[in-house]
């Protein structure tokens, strides 16, 4: 077939003529470009990795994930600030997540449009556009000073909340605006009311993408470091390390990363901080994985298919 | 006594809507539309893109209430009893009077979670009830031998064809006296589509059935009345025989003959 094509003018086109020829380069061009692109972020963020690994891994040690921080002699560890990192972790998330995913829930589910939805989410905007060092200066002021907290894990946490509020509710409203009106339509159509119709079947096929956005967003407060410097201060419970009360000062593994390279007059400063950031980095990643996993899981459990 | 569809067919009103308008802001979609339904037959509402069929089928459930900016004025009466009352409540209306979208929209869960999804929203918590409520729907539905052995399956695994079955399964599960169908064929291949009409000629020894459709043949093959719709009015109401065979106003014998739609 190929052969006749080359020699009868009349025959079926089935060669590319210049124009389809130049469309086809482009295409290809096109292909190089973008695989290339994607594989220079992949290759930085390896190269990141490993340089991480190289630096930090002689420094990991039991003595070292659990030991307490040193002052002025070498040898501290990291084992309170691991704590408090996930201490003021789990503080801001039972804050943050239910009120982050009532408001997207009234935002998107309830509020009709209209003057009060638009202030409300105005205001979540530019709520989420403070720099995380001006939240800290607010929280220095309102929680340390004016309600005599001084540091405190829980100032911490709060000031935490307020800096990721608008960014979860932002994630729950767009989670729920991916789940289609005809499934809304379907429920109420079989005599659902709105809160069941929410509960039964928005909330379930929208579950996966919130728990992402949970997931993502604990990542970002456990590596925060600016809102919590003049909140939940840079030092770890001068009684004991791994206390619950939520009035002490507590210091974080981000924290105390910036505090050893800036601050610190220990001798092996640069010893811990290639292990704090190494440890920091694995945590980070350990929560990016399980947020994919975890959102698979549960879109699973409720939808009863994967994707 | 065996009653013969004759005898049945016109024999009580269901649904009557009485001078009803819907306006979406102020684009008025259906003006002063008279429609009654008797109980037991299925009634075909057809009618070119755009002239309102949907809509007016919609305010049959107050769908509309769900949506923002539309208004439903007049009254529809289920059983005499008007539907847009104030007190009347639009959760028990849509259990009596259920709906079949265009497009299957099954939940994003398993066959059997969709099917008991009404039940269970009413209440019903006993599993070998729900169970039973399972099969009996989809036995209705002519969907069982394809599915039984899958019910813990994703229903987005299914054909269109299938997942449109579902989704009448879903409706008969809560056993509404009325089913509303708005073009429940159009996605679906010439196969589904003949499985979904036979099942509607089944529906209407139990249920009284409202379904909008594109093709005249659809409503000549499954309907006994059929009301004709062209630019948001009722232009002619009849039994499908006589709309298609003698239509009395000059638009539905264009219409039926092709002359526009």
């Amino acid at each position: 077939m190929a052969v006749v094509a080359t020699t009868a003018v009349s025959e079926p086109r089935i060669v590319a003529d210049a124009g389809v020829r130049r469309r086809r380069f482009i295409d290809g061009l096109a292909t190089v470009i973008l695989w290339g692109l994607g594989a220079s972020v992949i290759l930085m963020l390896a190269a990141f990795v490993i340089y991480l690994f190289y630096l930090g891994a002689s420094a990991i040690s039991w003595q070292f994930l659990t030991g307490s921080p040193q002052e002025t002699t070498a040898g501290g560890g990291i084992g309170p600030e691991i704590y408090n990192s996930f201490y003021i972790l789990v503080l801001t998330l039972i804050f943050t997540v239910p009120i982050a995913l009532a408001a997207g829930v009234y935002l998107q589910e309830y509020a009709k449009p209209g003057m009060f939805r638009t202030i409300v989410q105005f205001s979540a905007e530019s709520l989420a556009t403070v720099p995380s060092i001006v939240m800290g200066l607010f929280g220095l002021l309102v929680f340390v000073y004016y309600f005599h907290w001084g540091f405190s894990a829980l100032g911490g946490a709060v000031t935490l909340t307020l800096l990721n509020l608008p960014a979860l509710m932002r994630v729950t409203q767009e989670a729920l605006s991916s789940v289609p009106d005809s499934l809304r339509e379907a429920s109420m159509g079989l005599g659902a009311t709105r809160w069941q119709t929410i509960y039964r079947t928005v909330i379930p096929s929208a579950i996966g993408r919130m728990t992402t956005g949970i997931v993502l967003i604990a990542g970002r407060i456990f590596g925060e470091t600016a809102a919590l410097i003049f909140t939940a201060g840079l030092s770890v419970s001068a009684n004991h390390p791994y206390e619950l009360n939520p009035m002490r000062s507590a210091e974080t593994l981000a924290i105390h990363l910036w505090y050893t390279h800036s601050e610190s007059i220990v001798p092996d400063v640069d010893r811990i901080g290639n292990g704090s950031a190494l440890v920091l980095l694995v945590m980070v990643l350990i929560f990016n994985v399980s947020a994919r996993v975890a959102g698979r899981a549960l879109t699973k459990r409720f939808t009863g298919r994967s994707s | 006594m065996i009653e013969s569809p004759q005898q049945r067919v016109g024999t009580r009103e269901k649904l009557v809507a009485k001078d009803v308008n819907i306006y979406y802001g102020s684009f008025q979609a259906i003006k002063h539309a008279n429609l009654s339904i008797p109980e037991n037959t299925v009634h075909a509402l057809i009618g070119p893109s755009g002239c309102g069929k949907s809509t007016f089928l919609r305010a049959l459930d107050r769908m509309h209430d769900l949506t923002p900016g539309a208004r439903v004025e007049g009254e529809v009466l289920l059983d005499g009893a008007n539907i847009y009352a104030q007190g009347a409540d639009p959760v028990v209306i849509r259990h009596r009077i259920g709906m079949v979208f265009q497009r299957p929209n099954p939940f994003p869960k398993t066959i059997f979670e969709n099917v008991v999804y009404g039940p269970k929203i009413h209440g019903e918590r006993n599993h070998t009830r729900l169970q039973e409520i399972c099969e009996r729907s989809l036995r209705q539905a002519a969907l069982w031998d394809e599915v039984k052995d899958r019910l813990n399956r994703s229903a987005l695994d299914l054909s269109g064809g299938q997942q449109q079955r579902l989704c009448i399964a879903r409706v008969l599960a809560v056993e509404p006296e009325v089913i509303l169908m708005d073009e429940p064929a159009s996605a679906l291949d010439p196969i589904a589509t003949s499985k979904i009409e036979d099942l509607i000629g089944e529906l209407k020894e139990h249920y009284t059935v409202v379904i909008v459709t594109h093709s005249m043949q659809q409503a000549a093959r499954i309907s006994e009345f059929t009301a004709f719709f062209h630019l948001g009015e009722i232009v002619e109401v009849g039994t499908t025989n006589d709309i298609f065979t003698r239509p009395k106003e000059k638009r539905t014998e264009d219409y039926i003959t092709g002359r526009f739609g």
